[in-house]
C-alpha cells in the first residue's frame, strides 16, 4: 500500500460517516441508515485489504503512519497494525457492519443514535491500530463515552422483580434498569481509564525519552517495583474492560440492557479491547512483572470461566445468559494470554476473535427474537423454530461454537487455549477450564432447546416472523465467518501467531 | 505608571458605574450594567497592551508576566459574569443594579492589586477589598432569609480567616523584619518552628478564601442563596485570585526549597478532592451541587500547587482558565433554565435537550469539561496536573484524583440524565436573554476549541510561570 494512509482511512470513516448524518441527513431515516452502511462497509473492504496485503513473512508492525501532534510532550499521531491488531480491526469491521444492519429498525431519534454509534466505532478502531499511547488514550475514551447515551436512551430495561435480602436495595438503585447499566458501564469503565491513565504516565516519566511511542517504550528498563504496579494498575484498568472478576458486574448489565447495534459492539469488540490492551501494553510492555504475577492472571481467569458459566446458567433473561457467558469466555481469553505459551497466547486472540464474531451474532439474534416476541424471558418463549427457522439455525450455530464444537472456530480458540494451559507452568488451569466448558454446554443446550425446539408457548402466534431483508446481512456474514475461521483456523492463526511470537521473545521465551 | 495603568482604568470605571447609578432617578437601572461591560470589554482590550514592567511603590506592587495573565483571566471572568448579569429580571435587581455592578468592579479591583502584590500589607488590604464587597453581594436579595443567612455566614468565616491570616503575617513580619515577600521567602532557606506556624496560619487564611476542604462551609449555602450571575463570578474569580496570591506567598523566589510544602499541599489537595466529590453526589440542587463540585476542582488544582514546579505552576493556570469557562458557562445555564423554569433542582433540567438542544449541549460541553472528558479543555486541564504531580513522583495523588473523577463523572452525568434521557414534562422553548446566551456561548465556544486545540493557551501559561523559580 504505497502511501496510501490506509488504517487512518479505516478509523476515520465512520466518524466522517456520523458528521455526515448529523448534518446532512436530517429528518430522513433512509438516508441515515445507507450512510452509516457505506462508512461501516469501507473499513471493512479496506481491513480486508490490509488483511490480504500483510507481510506475513516480515511481521512486526506494518502500514506505519506518523504525525507529530504535541511533539514538544512527544505525543504523536502513530499507527500500525501487527498480526494481532490486524485480527481485531477485521473483527471489529465485521461487527459494526453487521450492527448497522441489526439496527436497522431503529426509529426513535435514529439520527442521533447513528451518529453516536459510528462515533465509538471510530474510538475503536484506533484503540486498536495506535501505536502512541496517548492517542491510544483518547481513542479509548472515544469508545467508552457514546455508551452511557446509547444505552440511556435506546436501551431496554429488564423484567426484574426483586427478591431476597437485598430486594429493598435493587429496588432503590433501579438494578436492571437502562438508566442504572448505562451509569454503571460508563462509571466502571471510566474507573479503569484512570488506572490506565496513571500507568501510562508512571511508564513515560520512568523511561525519560519524552515519549508515548510504543515503539520508544519498548525495551525501556523498567524497575521490578515500578513494573509490578503499573503492570497491576494495568490490569485493573484493562481487566475492567475486559470482564475481569470481580471487576464484571458492569458487563452483564450493560450488555443486556443496551439497544442491539451495542450489545453487538460491546461485548463483541469493546471486551477485546481490554483484552488487546493488556496483553499489548501489560505484558508487552512489561515483561518481569508478567513472569511474576501471570499466576494471578490465570487464577482469575479460572475464576470467571466457572463463574461466568455458573452465573448464565442461573439467569431467566435471555440477554442476560448471553451476557454472563461472555464473562466466561472473556475468561478463556485472559487464560490464554497468562499460559505464556505460543499455543496458549495463540488461542487467547483466536479466541478475542472467535468469541466477538459468536457473541456479536447471539446478540444480534437476540435482538430479533426480543423484536418479535416482545420478551426477554426464557420461560415465556418456546418452538419459535417452526415459525422462525433461519434465527433458530444462526443461534444454534453460534451455540454450538460457543460450547466448542469442533468446526466452529470456537472450537479452535478452547483448544488452543487449553493446550496451552496444559503446557504452561499451572498445569491444573486446564481443569476448571474444561469445566467451564462442560456448563457451558448445559446451559447453552437448554435455552436453544426450550426457545427454538421445545413445545410452542402460548400467545406469540401472530407476531412470530423470520428474520428478513437486511436482518439476514448480519446473520449470514456473522455465521459465514464463524465457520469459516473453524474450518480454515490458518486464516487467522498465520498472523497472530507472527505477533505472538514478537511478544513471546520480549518475555524471553523461546517458542 | 503605565504599571498601574489597568488598575488606574478600572478605578476610572468603578467612578463612572458609581455617578451613573447615582444620577438616575429610574427605576430600571439596569443600563448601568451596559457601561460596566462595555467599559470591561475595554479593560479587556487594553489588558492586552500592557506590557511586564518595572515594579513600583518600592517593589510592593510587580507587573510580571503571571500578573497579567491573572488580571486578563480575572477581567475575562467579569466580562462573562457581568453579561449574565444583565439577564437578571427581578425588580430588587432593576432597582439596585447601580450597587450590584459598583461592588463587583470594586471586588474586581481588589483582586487585581492581589495579583500584583509583593508586600504583606498590600496583600492583606487587597484581599479585604476583594472580600468586603463580596460579603454584600452574598446578601443582595436582603429580604430573603435564606440570603441573609448565607451573607451571614460567609462573612464571619471570612473575617475569622482574615484573622487568621493577619496573625501569622505577623508573625513573617517579626521572623524577617521586613513586610515584602522577598525578604520573607530567604526564611525558607532554614525554617524554623514559628516560621513554618506563621506559613500554616496563613495557609488557613488562604484555605478559607480558595475554599479548600475544611474550610468550605460557606460555600454551598453561600452559592445557593446568591443571584446565579454573581455566583457563577464568585466560583472561580476569587479562587483564582486566591491561587495567585498563593503562588506569590509560597513559591516566587523559593527555589528548591518550595519542595518543603509538598506533604502540606498534597494533603490538603487529596482531602479536598475526596471530601468535594463525596458531599456533591447527593445533591439534588444543582447550585450546591456545582458548589460541592466546585470544592473539589479546587483539589485538583492544589494537585498542581502540591507539584511545587515550573510545570505546576503553569497546569494550575491552565485548570483556572478551564474551570472559569466551563465552571461560569454550567451556572449560567442554570440561571437561564431556572428564569424559566423557577427551579434549580435536578427535575428543573428534565428532557431539556429536546427542549432546547442547543442549551442542552452548552450545558452537556461543560459537564465534560468539569469531569476532566477528553476533546473539551477540562480533560488537559486534569491531565497537566496530574501530569505535573507524576513528574515529581506523587503518583499516589493522582490516583486518587483520577479514581475520583469517575465519583464526579457520576454527579455529572446525573444532570446529563435529567436532560438527555428522561423525557420532558412539556416541549415549550427555554427563551434565554440575548446577553446570558452569548456568556454562554463564549464559554461553550472557548470550551471547545480550547479542547481541539490547547497549545496556545499551554505556551501562554508555561511562559509566565517560566519566570518564577
Amino acid at each position: 500500500m504505497n502511501g496510501v494512509p490506509v488504517l487512518s482511512l479505516i478509523t476515520a470513516s465512520p466518524f466522517v460517516g456520523a458528521l455526515l448524518i448529523m448534518f446532512t441527513a436530517r429528518n430522513s431515516p433512509r438516508a441515515v441508515r445507507w450512510i452509516a452502511a457505506i462508512t461501516t462497509g469501507i473499513p471493512l473492504v479496506l481491513s480486508c485489504v490490509v488483511y490480504a496485503a500483510y507481510d506475513l513473512e516480515h511481521g512486526g508492525f506494518q502500514f506505519y503512519e506518523k504525525l507529530p501532534v504535541a511533539p514538544a510532550l512527544g505525543i504523536n499521531y502513530e499507527v500500525a497494525v501487527d498480526g494481532m491488531s490486524l485480527i481485531l480491526v477485521l473483527l471489529t469491521a465485521i461487527i459494526i457492519f453487521c450492527g448497522v444492519f441489526a439496527s436497522w429498525t431503529v426509529t426513535v431519534r435514529n439520527q442521533e443514535f447513528y451518529a453516536l454509534l459510528l462515533t465509538l466505532v471510530t474510538g475503536v478502531f484506533g484503540v486498536f491500530v495506535s501505536l502512541d499511547l496517548f492517542i491510544f488514550f483518547l481513542f479509548y475514551e472515544l469508545a467508552v463515552l457514546p455508551m452511557y447515551l446509547l444505552i440511556g436512551i435506546w436501551g431496554s430495561s429488564g423484567e426484574i422483580r426483586p427478591r431476597g435480602i437485598f430486594a429493598w436495595a435493587i429496588r432503590e438503585t433501579g438494578v436492571g434498569t437502562k438508566e442504572y447499566a448505562a451509569m454503571k458501564l460508563t462509571l466502571y469503565l471510566l474507573l479503569g481509564s484512570a488506572f490506565i491513565l496513571v500507568g501510562i504516565l508512571a511508564l513515560y516519566f520512568a523511561a525519560g525519552q519524552n515519549s508515548f511511542s510504543l515503539l520508544d517504550l519498548d525495551g525501556g528498563d523498567f524497575s521490578q517495583g515500578l513494573q509490578r504496579w503499573v503492570f497491576l494498575a494495568f490490569y485493573v484498568g484493562f481487566g475492567t474492560l475486559a470482564g475481569v472478576w470481580p471487576l464484571h458486574t458492569w458487563s452483564p448489565d450493560g450488555h443486556a440492557s443496551a439497544p442491539t447495534a451495542v450489545s453487538m459492539l460491546d461485548a463483541g469488540v469493546l471486551m477485546k479491547l481490554g483484552a488487546y490492551g493488556f496483553v499489548r501494553f501489560g505484558m508487552g510492555l512489561l515483561p518481569d512483572a508478567t513472569h511474576e504475577l501471570a499466576w494471578l492472571v490465570g487464577t482469575i481467569a479460572c475464576i470467571n470461566i466457572v463463574y461466568g458459566a455458573l452465573s448464565a446458567m442461573a439467569q431467566h433473561d435471555l440477554k442476560y445468559v448471553v451476557a454472563y457467558s461472555s464473562v466466561s469466555h472473556m475468561g478463556i481469553v485472559l487464560l490464554g494470554a497468562a499460559t505464556l505459551t505460543e499455543t496458549g497466547i495463540n488461542g487467547s486472540v483466536f479466541q478475542m476473535f472467535a468469541h466477538g464474531i459468536m457473541t456479536g451474532l447471539f446478540f444480534a439474534l437476540v435482538g430479533l427474537v426480543y423484536e418479535k416476541a416482545h420478551t426477554r424471558e426464557i420461560g415465556k418463549m418456546g418452538g419459535f423454530g417452526r415459525a422462525m427457522p433461519g434465527i433458530a439455525v444462526a443461534f444454534t450455530l453460534g451455540g454450538l461454537s460457543s460450547l466448542g464444537l469442533p468446526s466452529t472456530s470456537g472450537f479452535i480458540a478452547e483448544f488452543l487455549t487449553f493446550l496451552g494451559a496444559w503446557r504452561s507452568d499451572h498445569s491444573w488451569w486446564l481443569f476448571p477450564a474444561v469445566a467451564g466448558t462442560f456448563l457451558t454446554a448445559v446451559y447453552v443446550l437448554r435455552v436453544v432447546k426450550q426457545i427454538f425446539w421445545g413445545p410452542a408457548a402460548h400467545g406469540h402466534d401472530a407476531d412470530l416472523v423470520d428474520a428478513k431483508g437486511p436482518e439476514w446481512v448480519a446473520l449470514i456474514v456473522l455465521g459465514f465467518v464463524l465457520v469459516l475461521f473453524g474450518m480454515l483456523p490458518s486464516l487467522a492463526i498465520a498472523p497472530i501467531d507472527s505477533a505472538t511470537v514478537t511478544l513471546l521473545g520480549k518475555l524471553g521465551i523461546s517458542p | 505608571m503605565t504599571t498601574l495603568a489597568l488598575e488606574l482604568a478600572l478605578a476610572i470605571l468603578i467612578l463612572v458605574v458609581f455617578l451613573a447609578g447615582l444620577f438616575s432617578r429610574a427605576d430600571d437601572r439596569r443600563f448601568v450594567g451596559v457601561v460596566a461591560i462595555v467599559g470591561m470589554a475595554g479593560l479587556f482590550a487594553l489588558s492586552f497592551l500592557v506590557v511586564p514592567g518595572e515594579s513600583v511603590l518600592g517593589g510592593s506592587f510587580v507587573l510580571d508576566g503571571l500578573a497579567i495573565f491573572a488580571k486578563q483571566l480575572f477581567i475575562l471572568a467579569t466580562l462573562i459574569g457581568l453579561l449574565g448579569s444583565h439577564a437578571l429580571r427581578t425588580t430588587t435587581f432593576k432597582r439596585r443594579a447601580g450597587e450590584y455592578y459598583l461592588l463587583i468592579l470594586t471586588s474586581l479591583l481588589g483582586m487585581m492589586a492581589l495579583a500584583s502584590a509583593r508586600e504583606l500589607i498590600l496583600l492583606f488590604v487587597a484581599f479585604e477589598l476583594m472580600s468586603i464587597p463580596l460579603y454584600v453581594l452574598a446578601g443582595f436579595t436582603k429580604r430573603e432569609g435564606e440570603s441573609v443567612e448565607a451573607s451571614l455566614k460567609f462573612f464571619l468565616v471570612g473575617s475569622v480567616s482574615s484573622a487568621i491570616m493577619a496573625y501569622g503575617l505577623s508573625f513573617l513580619y517579626g521572623l524577617a523584619g521586613s513586610t515584602h515577600l522577598a525578604e520573607i521567602s530567604k526564611l525558607l532557606r532554614e525554617p524554623s518552628p514559628l516560621f513554618i506556624f506563621a506559613m500554616l496560619a496563613v495557609f488557613v487564611g488562604f484555605g478559607f478564601k480558595i475554599a479548600a476542604f475544611p474550610f468550605h462551609m460557606w460555600v454551598p449555602d453561600t452559592y445557593e442563596a446568591g443571584p446565579t450571575p454573581f455566583v457563577a463570578w464568585l466560583s472561580v474569580a476569587p479562587k483564582a485570585a486566591g491561587f495567585v496570591a498563593l503562588f506569590r506567598v509560597y513559591l516566587e523566589g523559593v527555589g528548591e526549597g518550595a519542595a518543603f510544602w509538598i506533604p502540606m499541599a498534597s494533603g490538603l489537595a487529596a482531602i479536598t478532592i475526596i471530601a468535594g466529590n463525596l458531599m456533591a453526589l447527593p445533591q439534588t440542587n444543582v447550585k450546591r451541587l456545582l458548589a460541592y463540585s466546585g470544592i473539589a476542582h479546587i483539589g485538583y488544582m492544589l494537585v498542581g500547587f502540591a507539584a511545587v514546579s515550573t510545570y505546576g505552576i503553569a497546569w494550575v493556570l491552565f485548570y483556572l482558565v478551564a474551570y472559569v469557562f466551563a465552571n461560569m458557562g454550567a451556572f449560567l445555564v442554570v440561571e437561564a433554565v431556572a428564569q424559566h423554569e423557577g427551579s434549580v433542582s435536578l427535575s428543573a433540567f428534565r428532557g431539556l435537550a429536546q427542549r432546547s438542544p442547543l442549551l442542552a449541549l452548552a450545558m452537556l460541553l461543560f459537564l465534560l469539561s468539569l469531569g476532566g472528558i477528553p476533546f473539551v479543555i477540562g480533560f488537559w486541564a486534569k491531565l497537566y496536573v496530574f501530569w505535573a504531580a507524576a513528574q515529581v513522583g506523587l503518583y499516589w495523588l493522582v490516583l486518587i484524583g483520577a479514581v475520583l473523577t469517575v465519583v464526579a463523572l457520576f454527579y455529572y452525568l446525573a444532570i446529563a440524565r435529567q436532560m438527555y434521557i428522561s423525557q420532558p414534562e412539556h416541549i415549550t422553548r427555554i427563551e434565554v436573554p440575548f446577553s446570558l446566551a452569548l456568556a454562554i456561548m463564549i464559554s461553550a465556544v472557548a470550551v471547545v476549541a480550547l479542547g481541539l486545540w490547547p497549545r496556545p493557551l499551554v505556551e501562554a501559561t508555561l511562559r509566565v510561570a517560566a519566570t518564577f523559580f
